[in-house]
Parts: structure tokens; sequence; C-alpha cells
């Protein structure tokens, strides 16, 4: 048995896989079961209890029977205090002459800033008076150029400990090359400060940029000590009501770590929100048979867009958040403010936008009859018909249509001269254009051309566009999973322990010597192993990924290749590597160059520990008829149709096999599927709705 | 998602929209498969590119959001590009470069590139590319060396030519860039990159021809370039009328050491708005003038900057505006004279823009700053290869103080929006070690909000004969504070600092290092706005803690007295010099 709790802002979920053997209640294969509780803002981990405690009520089951738990943390752990600025106070020890690289940034102006000469990059986590210098110099070959004066860390290190600092980050030139001077002045810091915690930029980050890997290490130092809190206190509160829990913590990799490794690696825990869904679409992906698919998450606020290429989440270590980089890998998720809750509204030129100012839950869209008075997004759904007033949440929240038609009435149609319909239609479309603007940009600007992708929507508000959106861009599948509005939970469960490792080697591929290479993987190698075995991870589930950044000798951004292996390489395989590399530039952009020198950046190497697969029940077909699910019929609004009588399926009633006919809206207490005119929706053996647009 | 068929020739304000989104993300898409793909780090690293979608017209519909000093300078190229060719001249796969100032480009080092999109034979669109090169040829490489006298020195000079044809290069071509250019694997690489970009972003375009037809299109787009017309309008009326005046100096032109002027004159009424250089000083002989396009890309940012900057930036928001230069000015200069180090006039032309317009709007302007862009090339042989190499090193300066708040420190403004060169990715590939690149305390133009502070960086070169050429400003006239704010410091350029071979070097000129050399680049630090005497006695303190601001400075600029132990204010003292 495993629990996957997702803590976001407003909602716990907690998914619950039951796998005991023989004692599932259906007596055949696993069983999936979901609640969701209030968050607890001031200490979500009061909130996890409640949760456990409401998911083993409703199951039966027993702690006693549990294999591990997984915590996702959406914005609440760490990446809020990020947001918020709430960090801990942090010192940073640089290079002489460099403490300032964190504050100069990389110079530029943000995008918004361009013309808007009020906009700024964020102030840097560690003001200028916290920042401080040691005299050492490591060169450009990794060679020390000034030996570490020891004198000026101790004096260093003092003053950060007069200055009550709680975690110091420590980021040296090129101690991605030559971690020696790095390791010396952590060995310096436990002797003149042991109560500081310390980040090394060569162990959290060793990549070349010095700004971005300063960048990463100080956000690790900032987070590092109110993760470290919530942690051994959720694992506190944990065993005094259930004895000793294994508790595994999301990364924004997609992958699991041990709570005893989130402790050093804070970091890897910001925005990794966005991680669950990404590793649940790849379950949902493989079930419908695609290893290729698009997830896209609309939820009130924000639309999460992902990738799965091969059946794996596709990752990116050139992410950053509120502005600051963040080099560690993360799932590229990209979001952008369009959700359900989106405000739309007149500029001064008469143009129609919608968000990305959201009405959020309170006072929330006009239809909550809560005294919000713009129109949303959700207003314009229920104008069109698409949202049952009468069972919204299941009917646990009324909505109010007459007070969505006023809002759109008033603040779009008369503006800009159209009818109500043709207003909320507006908003739609509107919002329909930016979210596909944003699926174009995750997929066709990294080489994927998206009519070869599955689209797996989900979140409250995905279902209702889904298939406009894959309309729009030409994709012709779409599948609304289980469950939609717990699939990031989902996806704790189901998600793998990772451990990701980068060496910076920077040598062309001509001259390096394959042993090179062999001896830079086995030392990651060691590491991953030793890591993933103090997590409990059988050796026989133990899977390690070799890849390499390359790119043309001369540019400045790398293309990720894979390394297959045997645990040797031969100059045959460095040769392959370069020609996968051309091959994969030519689909990135469009060119390749089979004659021009590649150079070989970055070793990358992925720990996985696995664990059990999670086997999902096939469902017996009911009756081939969906006429049971029938609910009724109600006028629903579609593109140059107008108002079309449509029926309304109810989904928990829709069996295995049945298949319906767009128009029609197939209705479930989290949300609401639209299936456009033309298009044929399947519910498929484990209840996923599976559409042909 | 088809337009209304039965509103034909009104356009749908909700497919404008979707339109807008559409080709921005074509724009995008350009400029990322150029950064992603080029070698030099001019590009790779600083960004100095842009790239832009138009209508068949050659009106700009889309922008990447990149440097706006190159994003409006593609006005006027493709005008000229417009009277060149026929549209049947144009055939789907071709590129046509140019880089001549004296037809609408920037500088000779900034290569412009154009590819048509045709639909069933029509001409119905192009997208354009720009980016900064680190070498063309020329007197020096990276063309980075100030005072020089005529356009032919700064190297080869494009007329609006075909460098790929049907999709083939032009082997011919190519054989002259080869010839020509320093670093041909660099520089050739960096031009397929931008065709590259061009082929990706003609092929989106054509998908969205395709998809909703051209003149369905066609409409959409007039219709997004009246919206931003009409925006802009709309602002411009609430800016009181009149005539603001604006005047800066440029410290010299690398020759002389003789001041330029710069006047603008905006004439302001109701909807729009003229602007003329009547005052400027004429044409010099050194480098730093500045060819029209980057005149109307500096008038047209700063404008845009204060009525509506988040405006979609496309072609209709210049039409309110009306640019009046008579040639022969050091702002519209006449060939051959050589504009190089234009950078060096333009960023000040919108900061005397910002200057005018702070009479009528001193709650929309930025004070002072940097006011340049610094363009040190550093070039040699490099010690492991035994090839040439040609690193331009782009410096940006802290911004200047607004209304509001403090200048950003570190942050470049207006025109510029690039990025500077990791120290590791200089080192990784070019014989240099950087020593410092930290601020300079008390730099910061003292105000009620404080100007960003100097930065410095300090480079040694590992090899004999270093060339180094370079153009910076503001040695002489400082950057100015606005309303009572003081001026940030003047930069200087010293050669082995704190030794005893320290020595100045002049703002524009050529040297040769050698090993173990060291340039100080200390860049200008921006002003401030408003009395110094009315800022936050608190924030004064922060400054002081942070090692911005002195405790002499404190006191002096700020009439804030700290205790040098506590930093508590004496309270006392303080309000006795504050009167």
């Amino acid at each position: 048995m495993r629990i996957g709790i997702d803590v976001g802002g407003t909602f716990t979920d907690i998914v619950l896989i039951d796998d005991r053997k023989g004692k599932t209640r259906s007596g055949q294969g696993r069983r999936i079961h979901y609640t969701k509780v209030l968050t607890t803002p001031q200490n979500p981990a009061l909130g996890v209890l409640n949760g456990i405690d409401k998911i083993l009520r409703l199951t039966g089951a027993s702690m006693a029977d549990l294999d591990y738990m997984v915590h996702g943390h959406g914005t609440t752990i760490g990446t809020n205090a990020l947001i918020e600025r709430k960090g801990a106070r942090a010192g940073l020890i640089t290079t002489a002459g460099f403490r300032d690289v964190l504050e100069i940034a990389r110079v530029e102006r943000p995008d918004e800033g361009l013309y808007d000469i009020l906009v700024d990059t964020p102030e840097p986590l560690i003001p200028r008076y916290l920042r401080t210098e040691v005299e050492e110099r490591v060169g450009a070959h990794g060679e020390v150029v000034k030996p570490l004066d020891e004198a000026s860390v101790v004096r260093a290190v003092s003053y950060l400990k007069d200055q009550r600092v709680e975690t110091i980050a420590v980021s040296l030139l090129f101690a991605f090359l030559n971690p020696s001077h790095e390791a010396r002045v952590k060995e310096i810091c436990r002797q003149v400060y042991p109560e500081a915690l310390v980040s090394l930029s060569s162990e959290i980050c060793p990549e070349f940029r010095e700004f971005e890997r300063t960048s990463t290490t100080v956000i690790n130092a900032y987070l590092q000590p109110i993760v470290e809190r919530y942690v051994r206190n959720l694992i506190a509160l944990l065993a005094e009501k259930y004895g000793p829990v294994e508790v595994r913590i999301m990364q924004a990799s997609g992958g699991a770590m041990s709570a005893e490794t989130a402790r050093d690696h804070a970091v890897n825990i910001v925005n990794s929100g966005p991680a669950g869904g990404a590793v649940a679409g790849a379950f949902i992906g493989q079930l419908v048979g695609d290893d290729h698919v698009m997830t896209v998450d609309m939820g009130g606020t924000s639309f999460d867009i992902g990738l799965i290429i091969g059946g794996v989440p596709r990752v990116s270590s050139e992410g950053q958040f509120e502005g600051y980089p963040v080099k560690i890998p993360a799932v590229d998720v990209h979001a952008i403010g369009a959700g359900g809750g989106s405000i739309a509204w007149i500029d001064r030129g008469g143009a129609l936008n919608v968000g990305p100012q959201s009405a959020a839950a309170d006072p929330g869209p006009a239809c909550y009859g809560l005294g919000g008075d713009q129109p949303t997004v959700t207003d314009a759904n229920l104008v069109l018909g698409r949202l049952n007033p009468e069972y919204f949440l299941g009917g646990e929240m009324k909505l109010y249509p007459e007070q969505a038609r006023a809002a759109v009435d008033s603040c779009i149609a008369r503006p800009l001269g159209l009818s109500t319909e043709e207003a909320a239609y507006g908003i739609a479309r509107v919002v329909n254009a930016n979210m596909v603007k944003g699926m174009a940009g995750s997929s066709i600007q990294k080489g994927f051309d998206p009519r070869e992708f599955t689209l797996i929507a989900f979140g409250g508000a995905g279902p209702l566009h889904a298939c406009e959106l894959a309309k729009e861009i030409g994709m012709q599948k779409v599948v609304i999973p289980l469950y939609p509005g717990a699939l990031s939970a989902f996806g704790l469960v189901t998600s793998d322990i990772r451990h990701d490792y980068v060496q910076t080697i920077a040598k062309s591929a001509a001259s390096l010597l394959p042993e090179e290479l062999v001896r830079a993987y086995t030392a990651m190698e060691a590491k991953a192993r030793d890591q993933l075995r103090a997590e409990k991870i059988a050796d026989e589930d133990i899977e390690i990924e070799w890849t390499a950044d390359v790119r043309y000798s001369g540019q400045a951004y790398e293309l990720n290749v894979p390394v297959p292996h045997d645990g040797a390489l031969t100059r045959k395989d460095i040769d392959a590597l370069v020609t996968r590399f051309h091959a994969l530039h030519q689909k990135t952009y469009a060119y390749s160059s089979a004659d021009e020198p590649v150079d070989v950046i970055n070793v990358r190497l992925i720990g996985i520990g696995q664990v059990p697969d999670v086997k999902l029940a096939r469902q017996k077909r009911g009756p081939t008829s969906p006429r049971p699910a029938l609910k009724g019929k109600r006028p629903v609004y579609f593109d140059g149709k107008g108002f079309v009588p449509t029926p309304i399926y109810e989904r928990d009633l829709l069996k295995p096999g049945n298949v319906v006919k767009g128009p029609c809206l197939i209705e479930e207490i989290i949300s609401s599927t639209v299936v456009t005119p033309g298009a044929t929706a399947r519910v498929d053996p484990w209840g996923n709705v599976v559409i042909r647009v | 998602m088809a337009a209304k068929k039965t509103k034909s020739v009104k356009a749908d304000p909700v497919l404008m929209q979707v339109l807008r989104y559409a080709t921005e993300q074509v724009a995008d898409e350009m400029g990322h498969t150029l950064v992603r793909t080029s070698r030099s780090t001019i590009i790779k690293e600083v960004k100095d590119i842009s790239c832009a979608v138009f209508d068949r017209h050659g009106n700009t519909v889309a922008q990447a959001h990149h440097a706006p000093m190159l994003l409006t300078g593609f006005e006027l190229g493709m005008r000229n590009l417009r009277k060149r060719f026929k549209d049947e001249e144009l055939d789907e796969g071709d590129v046509i470069i140019f880089n001549d100032p004296y037809i609408g480009g920037q500088h000779v080092m900034d290569l412009v590139t154009f590819a048509p999109v045709k639909f069933k034979g029509d001409l119905v669109g192009f997208v354009g590319s720009i980016a900064h090169h680190a070498d063309m040829g020329g007197a020096v490489a990276g063309g980075t060396q100030g005072g020089l006298t005529e356009i032919y020195l700064e190297g080869l000079r494009f007329p609006m030519v075909k460098l790929f044809k049907k999709g083939k290069e032009d082997p011919e071509l190519f054989g002259i860039l080869n010839n020509n250019i320093r670093v041909p694997d660099k520089t050739l690489g960096d031009i397929r990159a931008q065709a590259s970009a061009d082929f990706v972003g003609a092929r989106r375009l054509k998908e969205i021809f395709e998809k909703y037809g051209p003149a369905v299109v066609q409409r959409h787009m007039d219709a997004l370039l009246d919206y931003s017309e009409k925006r802009i309008r709309e602002g411009l009326v609430k800016i009181p009328d009149g005539t603001y005046t604006g005047v800066d100096y440029v410290d010299d032109d690398g020759l002389t050491d003789k001041p330029i002027k710069l006047q603008v004159n905006i004439h302001k009424e109701r909807d729009h708005a003229t602007v003329d250089f009547d005052g400027t000083d004429p044409e010099v002989p050194g480098n730093v003038n500045c060819p029209i396009a980057t005149v109307h890309a500096a008038v047209y940012y700063a404008l845009i900057a204060v009525v509506d900057p988040h405006v979609p930036a496309n072609s209709g928001c210049y039409r309110p505006f009306q640019v009046n230069v008579q040639e022969g000015l050091v702002v519209n200069p006449r060939p051959p004279r050589a504009c190089g180090a234009r950078t060096n006039v333009s960023q000040k032309i919108a900061e005397a823009m910002f200057l005018a317009l702070a009479q009528g709007l001193p709650d929309r302007v930025m004070a002072g700053s940097h006011g340049q862009i610094t363009n040190c090339g550093m070039s040699g042989y490099h010690p492991e290869t035994g090839k040439r190499f040609v690193y331009i090193d782009i410096e940006g300066g802290g911004a200047g103080a607004r209304w509001c708040k403090d200048g950003r420190e570190g942050q470049d403004s207006h025109l510029a929006r690039f990025m500077n060169t990791p120290i590791e990715a200089v080192e990784l590939e070019f014989p240099l070690r950087i020593e410092r690149y930290e601020f300079i305390p008390d730099t910061g133009g003292a105000g009620k909000f404080r100007g960003a502070l100097a930065m410095r960086r300090d480079t040694r070169s590992l090899i004999d004969d270093l060339t180094l050429a370079r153009y910076g400003d503001r040695q002489v006239f400082a950057p100015f504070g606005l309303y009572g704010g003081k001026e940030g410091s003047k930069g200087k350029f010293i050669l082995n600092p704190e030794t005893s071979e320290e020595r100045p070097l002049k703002s524009k000129g050529v040297d040769k290092l050698k090993q173990g050399d060291v340039v100080s680049l200390r860049l200008p630090g921006a002003g401030g706005y408003g009395n110094p005497k009315g800022r936050d006695p608190q924030a004064v303190v922060r400054d002081v803690r942070d090692g911005k601001v002195t405790i002499a400075q404190a006191e002096a600029e700020y009439g804030v007295v700290l205790d040098p132990l506590t930093l508590k204010v004496d309270e006392t003292r303080t309000r006795e010099l504050r009167g």
C-alpha cells in the first residue's frame, strides 16, 4: 500500500493505492482511493495528518500495511518561502572580487521591462553585507591559480557567525572543475561555526556560468533551514501517531527522494508542484498506449504544460523561478496565467484580453456569488452552457448563471457590441489562443510537432477546453483521465526515487579519451548507488542512465544526448554519441553540420530507484449502451453552431466500452468534459475518457 | 476556428488577439533558434539580436523580446527592401541580407536578414532577424575601435543581396565573407544560424496563412496595427501639449576632445508628436555618427516607454510620431561617415528624450544612466589552438533612479537589453582572466532615490599582443540626476591599476596589451532622483551597511549622520544637517 499526498494552496489531495495481495475488496488487482481535505497553511503537516486519517477511515486500510508515502508540496513548502522572500538568514562566500556577481546577475532586465522602466529583476536573496570573499582562484583548466588563504576563510566565516546567519552558501569560480577549495571552506565552517548549514556550489550545481550556479546554491541555502524544520516536524508527528513511517518527498525532477535527503537538497523541492501531474501523465500515456504526450493542467489561476517524450517526462536544467535561475533538473513544465478564474477585460485600445489577473478563490468568478463582478473564464463557460450550475463540485457549491451573464454583459459584450453569448465565446477563444501559444512554445520551440502527441487534460478546467485546444493545434487524441482533480497526487505514488548528478568537463569530442568519460561516470555512479542504498533501494531496483550535454564547438547551449554503455566506452561509442547529436540538432533547430567540431560540455547521470509498478485493474465492460449515464439535455454553445441541444452524461455511470458522440458533455464532481461536434469519446478499461477529435 | 464569414470586411477583435499570439510565437521561436545555434558570445551569451514578423507591405507585426534598438530598426530597411525587389523577384527560401547603415542598417557589425513568405505563389509576408557579429573584416577585429574615420574601415558593407536563393547558399557570397572575416568559423556559423531562424519563422508564418487564408490574416494584421496606433494616440492625448527640449553631450568622437551636442525637441500636440534635432551638432570625423534607423529606434523607444509601455510593439505604434532629422547631423550622417560606435549617441538620444519629457511628466521618467553601450573587443591568437579569436565584451551599467524607486543595481536600461558574458564562459574560451567584477561604492547619484552604482570589471591578458579596441563614453559628461538628484559618477578605463605601471586609457581607441597586463573598466554610475536630503534615513543606513555608500557620503550628500559602529542614526545631528 502506498499513499500520495499533494499539499496544494487550498486543498490537500490524498491518493491511496491498495495493492495488498489478496486483500483488495474487488479481489482482482489494485484499487485507487482518493479524497481531499483543506490545507492548513500555518502548519501544513496538520492537514497532511487529517488527510491520512480521512483516507484510512474511508478505506479501512491500516498504516501497518503502508510501504511508503510520497509528499508533494505544490507551492506550500519552500517554494512559498521563496515567493514571499521569507527564507532563512543566509550568507554567501565567493572568490575575492566577485561577491557582487549575485546582484549584477546577467545585467539584462526582464522581458516585461522591455519598455517599462519600472520593471526590475528581483533583488538578490542575500544582501551585500552578508556576501563575503575569500582569497583563492581556480583557473579554467581546474588548476589552482592562487591557493586558498585559510585565514581569509576563517575571517569570512567568523564574520557571518557574528552576523548570525543560519545558513551559508559557498560559490567559488571554477569550483565545478576543481571543488577542493569549496570543500576546504566547508571544513573550516564546521570548525568555526558548526551550527551553520553549508551549501557548496560544487555539490548543488557543478556547472559553468557563475551567476546561475551561485543563484542555485543560494536558493538551496536560503530554503534549507525551512525545509529541514518542516521535514523534521512532519516525521515526528507521523511517528507519534503511527510509529515509524517511510516518507519520501517529490522533487522538481519528477523523482522522489527520501525525507532525509531532502534536508540537504532544499532547492530540489522548488517548483516541484507540477512534477506529480507530469509523472501521472506518463503513466496514463502508457495505459492508453501513447509515449508522446502533452499534459495540460488547468486550474483556477494557471495552465501548466508538460511534455512526455518516449514515455518519460521531459526534464530540463535551464529553469528559473520567480526570476531567479534554478539550474537543477526539473520537469519542463511551462506555466501561463490562464485558468478558470482568469479575468476577461477590455484594454484601452478596445481589445479583449483574458488574464493574467485571476479572481482566485476569493471573491472568485462572478457566478460564485461571493461578490466578484469581473467576468472570468468560468463565467464564460457557464454562460455557454458548459458548466452545470447545480452540479459544480458535485453540487456542493451553487453557481449563479445570472451573475455570470451580468458580468460578461457589462464588462465585455456591451463595450464590444456583441451579444452575451458571442462575448462569452470570445473569452473562451482568447484564453484558448493564449493557451495554444503556450502549447506551441512548449513543443514546436523544442523541436517537437504537437500533432504527433496525445493531449492529456486535467485539473478542474482542463477537460472543458481540451477538445478545442487539440483541434486548434492539430492534435487528434485527447485523454481525460480518471479523477482529473487528483492526478498530481496519483503521480506521486507512481514516481520512482531519482537522483541527478552532473559534472562539467568541457572537452572536444575528438580529443576526449573514452577512459576519461568512464572515469567521470563511474565516480558519479558510485555516489548514486551509495545514495540509493542509503534510501533502502535494493540493488536490482537501481537503474543508472548516462547522458551527455553536447554542442557544436563555440555554441553556448547544449543538447542532452543519451550515452548507452555496458560500464565501459570505446572510441566508437563517442563517435556514435556525436552522430546522435547531429541528428538531434537537425531535429531541434532544422540544421546540422556533420563536419563541424563537437564539444562534450557536461556528463550527467541519473540514478533511479525503481518502485514496484502500479498495476491498475481493468474494469469489466458494462452494457454497451451509454444510455444509463444520460442525465438529460441542455443547450450548449459551439463554434459556428450557436446553442445546440446537447446530451449530458454522468461520468461515474459511464462504463468501459461506452461510446458517446459529440456534441455532448460528460459531467463529474470535479469537472466537466466538453466533447465537441464531430468528436467521439470512448471509456477505456481503466475509466479514462479517450476522445478522437 | 474560422472567422465569421458574414462580417467579412470588419476585423474580428477576438481573431485579432488570436493572430497576435500566433505571430508573437513565430518571432519568439526565431529568437530561440538564433541564440541556441549561434557561435559567438556576442549572440549566444549577450543576445545582441532581434527577430520580427512582417506583413506583405513590410510593416512590423510582431517582435521577439530582445533589444529595443534593433526592434524598431527593421522599419527603414524593410521599406528599402520593398523598393529594391519586386514581388516576383522574391522566392520562397530566399534570404536577403544587408548591413549598410545608409540604407536602413545599424552599423556594419549588425547583419539584417529578411526572408519572404509566399502562399500559392503570392507574397504574403516576411520574417527577419538582426544580429551583431563578432567580426566583419575592416581595420580592427570586432569593429569595436573608437575613432575610425570612414565606413570603409569598419568592415564589409553589404547592399541588399540574396545570400540564400530558394533555400540554397550562394557560394560566391559565402566565399567573399570567408576571405574577409577574421573568425569565419564563428561568423559564418552565426550567419547560418540567422538563416536557420528565418527558415523556421517563414515555415511557421506560412502555416498561419494556410490556416486562416491570406485575406483574413492581412485584415487582422491591419487591425492589430490600428489597435496599437489607437493606444499610443490615446496615451499621447493625456500628455500636456507643448515643446519639450532635452540636451545631452557625447564626450568626443575619439579623434579630438571636442564634445558633441545632442538636442531633441519634442513637439507634442493632441494625439501626435513631432521630434526634431535642431540644435544638434553636425556629423563628425570619428565613428560616433548615428545612422537614421538607430535614431528612429531611440526616439520610438523613449516615446513608447513613456506613453504606453505595454502596447503590442508593431509598426502601428510609430504612426503618431514624426521624426524630422536633417541630413549631415551627427544623428543622420552622410556616407562615407563612419558609425560603428553609434551607441555612444543613440543611448543618449533616449536619455535626452527622458530629460525633455521629465518637464511634463516627472512621474514617468528615469534619471541618466550609463548612457552608452560600452564595447571592448579583445582579440589575438589563442596559444592552445594557434587560431585567431575575437571576444567582444559588451558592458551595460546600472539603471537611473526613478520617481518611486532606486535604480536597480547592475541592470541595463533603454535601448540596450543585453546580457553580460559569464566570467567562466570567457575564460573557458579565451586566454583571459577576469579578476574583479563588482560595484564601486559612492558612485550612484545621490537622491531621494539613488542611482545605481558604477561597476568595475578587471580583465588580465594571458597572452602577448592582445588587441584592445574599444569605445566608451560618459567619462567627461556624467549621467544626469533629476529633480534635485545628483549626477552619477563618470567612467574611466585604466591600464594596470594599483601598480607602478598604472595609466589611463582613452575612452575610444585601440592599444596592444602584453601578457599580464590588466585592463580595468570603470563604468559610470547612474543619476539620482529627488533631493538626497529627502531620502529615507533607513535606506541610507541600508546602503551604508551594504558598503554601497560610505558613512562620509551619507553625511555629506544625504545629511544622515550614523554611528560608525552601530549604524544608528544620530537624530539630532541629522535634523540639523537636513534643516
